[in-house]
């Protein structure tokens, strides 16, 4: 509406010469609609924005303000256990992860203690990586039930699940063992080769 | 005095294209004296039925324009219960300036008043007009046309933002975050000289990537962590901004500082996605600057 | 001339402007009392700051979209790579904890999990099923594996520059495929 008002806009457009004025005109509405008919149909759909997005899980709530807009927001308080300790445990973890999970690679099989510890890794790595799913996905402040119980379901795991690979270290052939005899299972060089590097 | 009335008495309807076409003219002929159109709106001539004036034909599609097409992210306040849509606008490149703000400031000034957006200094220095363009987050005003005229560009204000009007997004959450870092230099102890703090050159060396920063929240914004965390993850060109303060050499709250952010969320929301370097329209990285922050924090 | 022709537009665009031209009186004839239909009746009220700013901004607020955000956003090997990472990360370990939990509660159950019966069932599957199976698994595998190898680079602050997120984000990818199928070959 503003541009609308600009008296000069009209002088402009009344003192201009007919032929200029056609070659000028920018918002060519006249073909506009010709433009239109021409779009794909699916173009013409997607046109037709939608808010309701896909994320139907735990959508955006209504926009809330806490305190005036020139406060800050909360800054907690430090919490290495959770924060920096939290994140050099995880790296030098996965870092570990590297040589161990390589290892049977080169050497066929591990060692009942090597694979011990190569579940142990695996186990703490999933608890954390879960756990940051958790943290990323359901907000505390938003789900804290939920929240909680999925938390607990997540240590729960660590210990069930580490119990069903004791059991199985200790009743079966051991963790990378038995992944090779089952990913070689009814294959030619099944039981024969000992090398399992990548090129043989 | 009489011009100005009748114009403004005609802008207040909803223009017919007629109306709007003339006003899309660029091309400004000054020359005629005003007294020629205060003449025509005289209260003497008696106005002529429409097949009496319809003497210029529709204009006809000019076989070297370069017409492109502009989806434009809509939503209005004073209509709260309407949906935002998707409105279409068409301009020929070739009488549009080279950037996406050129096409904006076009739309607004001479289709569609309406089209609400935030600019500023139209060089990338303000940050004020940083929305979402072909799917990236840059800022309108750095951003060039495609100029391949048949594909056709998408605008939407920064992701997973609140909506104030059409382009506009509300940032008081990320300024509001901003402040939470302190950004401004902090001191207890008096410059030696009693004249002003010194830093070596490698000490200042340290700054650069980080102070051009001009807070326009394209990179916070391209974050998929910070769009489901943004109430307590402090967001790349926040946690920049504090390693900023953190990496000078002068300030002497830098351990208070890393404090503030060593918890679960401020931080460690960070994974590494890296869509904010990738999208900074100045070029600066802010996920080195986060990665520099967690070394820092890792080895204390 | 000219003067002439502006006469004429500007009075087809009055002519051609109905609605104005009919509710209002035409501006040519009326410029004394113009002022009349210009008036705007708007009450006033006041309004003390806090008002403004708790009430009707908090509720303004209320009304307002969340602009569209993982439906709009360009796929880039960044943000895709990254969630990629997430997915592959999460399968495995899912797999991995079945695979645990089921182990202890198979006996309850009757069912044999052994790795050597486990072994006897998969080398019945036909090739067909076998192979994109197997190497589905390991691009699972090398896919997060190499990918938590850049991670860890990008840690100590290295190899984070665009460029060279760009490739090594399609060398993962090129790297790991390979990799999964020399895996499923074996």
């Amino acid at each position: 509406m503003a541009s609308a008002l600009r008296p000069a806009i009209l002088r402009h457009a009344l003192g201009a010469p007919a032929s200029t004025r056609a070659l000028t005109t920018s918002a060519l509405p006249a073909f506009r609609a010709h433009h239109l008919a021409q779009r794909s149909p699916l173009a013409l759909q997607r046109a037709t924005f939608q808010t309701s997005t896909k994320r139907a899980i735990l959508p955006a709530l209504p926009q809330v303000i806490r305190g005036t807009v020139n406060d800050p927001v909360t800054v907690r308080d430090a919490d290495p256990t959770h924060g920096s300790y939290h994140w050099t445990f995880e790296r030098i973890l996965s870092a570990g992860l590297i040589p161990i999970t390589l290892a049977p690679f080169a050497a066929g099989s591990l060692s009942p203690v090597l694979d011990g510890a190569l579940i142990g890794m695996i186990i703490v790595h999933s608890y954390i990586g879960f756990e940051s799913i958790i943290t990323d996905y359901l907000p505390k402040w938003r789900v804290p039930i939920t929240r909680r119980i999925l938390e607990w379901g997540n240590v729960l795991a660590v210990f069930v699940v580490g119990w069903g690979y004791y059991e199985f270290e200790t009743n079966d052939v051991g963790l990378t063992e038995g992944i090779k005899r089952i990913w070689r299972a009814g294959s030619s060089s099944s039981s024969s080769s000992s090398s399992s590097s990548l090129t043989s | 005095m009489a011009l100005r009335l009748a114009s403004r008495r005609l802008a207040l309807k909803p223009m017919p294209y007629a109306f709007s076409r003339s006003m899309a003219t660029t091309v400004g002929n000054t020359k005629e004296p005003l007294g020629a159109i205060s003449e025509a709106t005289s209260s003497s001539s008696p106005p002529l039925s429409p097949k009496h004036t319809t003497t210029i034909k529709e204009p006809s599609p000019d076989p070297e324009s370069k017409i492109k097409t502009f989806h434009i992210y809509r939503w209005n306040p004073d209509e709260p219960s309407s949906k935002p849509k998707m409105q279409s606008y068409t301009l020929d490149l070739n009488k549009t300036g080279p950037m996406i703000l050129d096409a904006l400031i076009r739309i607004k000034n001479e289709v569609d008043p309406t089209l609400t957006f935030r600019r500023s200094c139209r060089e990338g220095i303000c940050g004020s007009c940083a929305m979402n363009i072909d799917g990236v987050n840059t800022l309108a005003c750095l951003c060039r046309i495609p100029t391949d005229a048949g594909k056709e560009t998408r605008i939407y204000p920064l992701p997973h933002t609140y909506v104030v009007k059409d382009l506009v997004p509300d940032l008081t959450q990320f300024y509001k975050q901003y402040k939470s870092i302190k950004p401004y230099l902090q001191r207890d102890t008096p410059p030696p000289d009693g004249r002003e703090y010194r830093q070596s050159k490698s000490d200042r060396r340290k700054l650069d990537g980080l102070y051009e920063c001009i807070l326009c929240a394209c990179c916070s914004t391209s974050c998929p962590s910070y769009w489901w965390n943004s109430e307590e993850y402090l967001g790349p060109a926040v946690l920049l901004q504090s390693y900023r303060w953190i990496a000078d050499s002068r300030d002497e709250k830098t351990e208070q500082r890393k404090d503030a952010l060593n918890n679960s969320m401020a931080l460690y929301r960070c994974h590494t996605i890296l869509n904010c370097s990738r999208t900074c329209p100045k070029g600066l990285n802010p996920a080195l600057a986060i990665a520099e922050i967690k070394k820092s924090l890792a080895f204390q | 001339m000219l003067s002439q022709r502006a006469a004429q537009q500007a009075l087809r665009r009055l002519a051609v402007q109905r609605p104005a031209y009919r509710y209002i009186v035409p501006a040519a004839v009326t410029s004394s009392n113009a002022l009349v239909s210009q008036r705007r009746l708007a009450a006033t009220a006041n309004l003390s700051e806090a008002q403004a700013t708790d009430e009707i901004l908090a509720k303004q607020r209320l009304s307002r979209p969340v602009s569209p955000h993982l439906s709009i956003y360009r796929p880039q090997i960044t943000w895709y790579g990254s969630i990629l990472n997430r997915i592959t990360g999460s399968i495995l370990s899912g797999g991995f904890y079945m695979f645990g939990a089921l182990y202890l509660v198979a006996p309850y159950l009757g069912w044999h999990l052994e790795t050597a019966v486990l072994a006897a069932a998969f080398a019945k599957w036909p090739l067909v099923v076998k192979f994109p199976l197997k190497a589905i698994v390991a691009w699972f595998f090398t896919y997060h594996s190499f990918n938590g190898v850049r991670h860890l680079m990008w840690d100590m602050a290295s190899m984070i520059s665009n460029k060279q997120v760009n490739q090594t984000g399609w060398a993962v990818v090129g790297l790991s495929t390979v990799a999964a199928v020399g895996l499923a070959l074996l």
